[in-house]
């Protein structure tokens, strides 16, 4: 495993993304990831707390473009989050935060579908959140505050 | 005059209380920091989005509704960025790229001052599904950009500029 980890770390593109003396390589990457977690987890709130109840007025079904905005976030941060771990493999492959943040993020694309499938699933979403909706949304608000804390952890964590 | 009030700053109990904190202080602001930008350009975002003329059907005042969270966002990261700032005042005042974010803040809250003084009526007497004029499109995409700015300047801070105030 870790022999595994150091030859993703010391390959052309490991090395690339970590050392290349250029704004494009990993600050250009690291950028995108924290774009690409707004892009997730800023819309993800806004709906979560819309189905919790704040701002009644807003029409549910008007925040289903949301999650194109989520699906697009997720595919930046899937890519960026690939490469920076290609970078620091053998670093962050070992560390148990980084773990957890994965199984956060998991848990948080689960709920996440969940609650597409039961606000949006059949037809025009209810402008009233049903008990499971409310418990998805609270799993999802707390769940994408998690990965964030885990991924910034992983700076920190030895 | 930058340098002496970056030591100065640098020597205050407040700065020196947070640099004895920095263990676990730092972390959790940092944290904070980025969950409040998700909140802050979520909310914005969205705002923006539909002054560019999405979501039509939906008044602009019922999107407005959302913008206290928009505000929570801000303010943690006000308050998160102070302590970063007052921690390490020669870090940020001697790093370009920290001043460009600075710049894109005041462009963002320019931008939202001029809205809420001169448009904010205006854009609220819009009926649902009629098309936003030029000038409110144009302030929702000075915003997004001007709010993103922040974000990549912020993220671009320690790898952009970090040493040309090295020596402050």
């Amino acid at each position: 495993m870790e022999d595994f980890l150091l030859r993703l770390q010391e390959s052309d593109f490991g090395v690339w993304v970590s050392s290349a003396p250029t704004i494009f390589a990993y600050p250009t990457i690291l950028m995108l990831h924290t774009v690409g977690l707004a892009m997730i987890v800023g819309p993800a709130w806004v709906l979560d707390v819309r189905l919790l109840g704040y701002g009644a007025r807003l029409p549910v079904e008007a925040l289903r473009g949301a999650f194109r905005i989520m699906w697009i976030g997720f595919f930046i941060n899937a890519s960026t989050g690939i490469a920076l771990f290609i970078s620091e493999a053998d670093d962050k492959g070992l560390k148990w935060i980084f773990w957890v943040k994965l199984l956060t993020i998991a848990l948080a694309l689960v709920v996440t579908t969940r609650l597409r499938r039961t606000v949006f699933g059949s037809g025009v979403a209810s402008d009233v959140a049903t008990p499971k909706a409310r418990t998805l949304a609270k799993a999802s608000l707390f769940l994408w505050l998690g990965a964030i804390t885990a991924g910034r952890l992983m700076a920190y964590i030895k | 005059m930058l340098l002496t009030f970056a030591s100065w700053l640098h020597r205050t109990p407040i700065s020196l209380a947070f640099q004895n904190q920095v263990a676990w202080l730092w972390p959790t602001c940092e944290t904070i920091h980025f969950a409040g930008l998700a909140l802050l350009l979520g909310v914005a975002g969205m705002f923006d989005l539909r002054l560019l003329g999405f979501m039509k059907r939906v008044p602009i005042s019922v999107v407005k509704e959302f913008m206290p969270w928009a505000l929570v966002g801000f303010t943690l990261n006000l308050l998160t960025g102070m302590i970063f700032v007052i921690s390490q005042p020669a870090q940020y005042f001697g790093n370009p790229t920290w001043w460009v974010k600075v710049a894109f803040l005041i462009v963002a809250g320019a931008n939202a001052f001029v809205f809420e003084t001169a448009y904010g009526r205006r854009a609220a007497a819009i009926p649902a599904g009629e098309d936003t004029p030029m000038s409110l499109k144009i302030i929702a995409g000075v915003s997004l950009i001007s709010w993103l700015g922040v974000l990549v300047a912020g993220r671009f801070l320690p790898f952009v500029g970090a040493g040309v105030g090295a020596g402050l």
